[in-house]
């Protein structure tokens, strides 16, 4: 059974690599024959989780560009934008998804929120990063990013995205023209998730989780990510406009410090872990 | 009747065995893992270990693990490089043949990545910021961000210098 599982992805992933224009075009299609066959043939395909990395990149990419346009730019401040890569690279090595590369970067937003597209790059406001007072506490943000990443949430939360899972590599030939349309609208339905919607529930709750255990298992104090959750609570009360940040983009705050001081047993030692509050004033100044 | 008895006893303690031997189990799960020769972060190297190898606990000491690798190599590794599942990585499988080399292929297609994140944006990115409209500025910034890169020493020295995880001070490591 497995063998035949084995030949029928090798099969469908030989056709499907070369990008021979009709295909492809039609392979984005939902309802033509190719967008039909694929729908039954994802089945088969999403058992082995797998969407082309490069695919990914692509998508996160160009995500990234509109997390642009509408956050701001990366601040210029090139200390810290070091100095966050370094505390990223840190988590992301101890997360479930070490083997890809991160990049991580500080946009000049007022607004409290960070968010992470798909392939690895994480981005933070310089409003959160403004409210945080060590450096496992910005460890833990990373992290929670990072888990978003590691468990492909994004592209989990768009039925368009999936219609990518065992096409091949897109390529700028497949994004470009015609077909860049289709890219496009997955680009649209992806950015309404992320930036606006905000992803499910359960998945926010999953990379609370994964922060917790990243951070300890790099070495951090892992309460850092409630502290967070409890300053946003805080300014959560005091806010009038929650448009865009932590507090409309995920669930209740109050619900995620429940459940993951549940978990907190899970560490025993937690309290003796590193929390860096020097190096972290040291490095992260930025304006509110 | 007597042999089918045998051979479920043999069975069962196969079983067992083969159950007892799986606790002691343990994945490398971080990138830039090292076998120490004591449990230290300022020992000597032993080894480097890639992340999915799978290797045998032989004695537990606090935040520190003595393992055995199949190449028959021992020494110490801090506990938070190692789960006690295997990595998820690229591909949950099972760790057979299919799901090794998919993963592999996949860590080769990050590696690739990452060399060419050198250059900028994916050629597929490009394209869509192209088709956008997306001010020159924006696909700027990206690049920059892209470019940005921690190498393993890099990153070792910065836990180090925060004396963070294995490099955390004996009595404690609260700074």
């Amino acid at each position: 059974m497995r063998n035949l599982l084995f030949f029928v992805v090798i099969a469908l992933s030989v056709s499907s690599s070369p990008a021979s224009a009709g295909f492809l075009d039609n392979l984005l299609k939902p309802d033509s024959k190719e967008g039909r066959i694929l729908s039954g043939a994802t089945q088969v395909i999403s058992s082995s989780k797998e969407i082309d990395y490069q695919t990914e990149r692509t998508i996160g990419e160009s995500l990234a560009l509109e997390g642009l346009q509408r956050f701001g730019n990366p601040v210029k401040n090139e200390s810290l934008q070091r100095y966050v890569n370094l505390v990223g690279a840190a988590v992301a090595a101890n997360s479930k998804r070490a083997t890809i590369p991160y990049q991580f970067a500080v946009l000049d937003s007022p607004v409290q929120n960070a968010f992470a597209v798909p392939g690895g790059v994480v981005f933070v406001s310089r409003a959160l990063v403004s409210i945080l007072d060590d450096e496992a506490e910005l460890a833990a943000v990373l992290a929670h990013e990072v888990g978003h990443v590691s468990a492909k949430h994004a592209l989990k939360s768009t039925q368009r995205a999936q219609l990518f899972q065992g096409v091949g590599t897109i390529t700028a030939a497949s994004v470009g023209g015609k077909k860049g349309k289709q890219f496009a609208s997955t680009i649209n339905d992806m950015q309404g998730v992320l930036f606006d919607k905000g992803l499910d529930k359960e998945m926010e709750f999953e990379a609370d989780l994964a922060a917790m255990e990243s951070t300890y298992r790099t070495g951090y104090d892992p309460s850092a990510m409630i502290r967070v959750l409890e300053k946003l609570q805080k300014l959560e009360a005091s806010s009038k406009d929650k448009k865009g940040s932590w507090f409309s983009t995920h669930p209740p705050l109050a619900e995620r410090i429940a459940r993951l001081k549940s978990q907190l047993h899970k560490y025993p030692d937690y309290a003796a872990q590193a929390s860096v509050r020097e190096r972290f004033a040291q490095h992260a100044i930025v304006n509110k | 009747m007597r042999m089918t008895r045998s051979l479920a006893v043999l069975l069962a303690l196969l079983l067992f065995a083969a159950t007892a031997f799986a606790e002691e189990k343990r994945w490398v799960s971080s990138e830039g893992t090292t076998l120490k020769s004591e449990a230290s972060a300022t020992s000597e190297n032993v080894a480097d270990i890639k992340v999915g190898t799978e290797v045998t606990v032989i004695e537990s000491g606090g935040r520190w693990l003595k393992v055995r690798t199949s190449a028959g190599k021992e020494g110490w590794v801090y506990a938070g490089r190692v789960s006690d599942t295997p990595p998820a990585g690229e591909v949950t499988g099972d760790g057979g043949l299919f799901g090794a080399t998919l993963q592999q292929s996949q860590i080769n297609t990050a590696k690739a990545d990452s060399a060419r994140s050198i250059r900028g944006l994916s050629p597929g990115t490009a394209q869509y910021a192209k088709d956008r409209g997306t001010p020159e500025m924006y696909k700027k910034s990206l690049d920059i961000v892209l470019a940005r890169k921690v190498s393993a020493k890099e990153l070792k020295a910065f836990l180090k210098e925060g004396h963070i995880g294995e490099y955390a001070q004996v009595q404690g490591g609260k700074k």
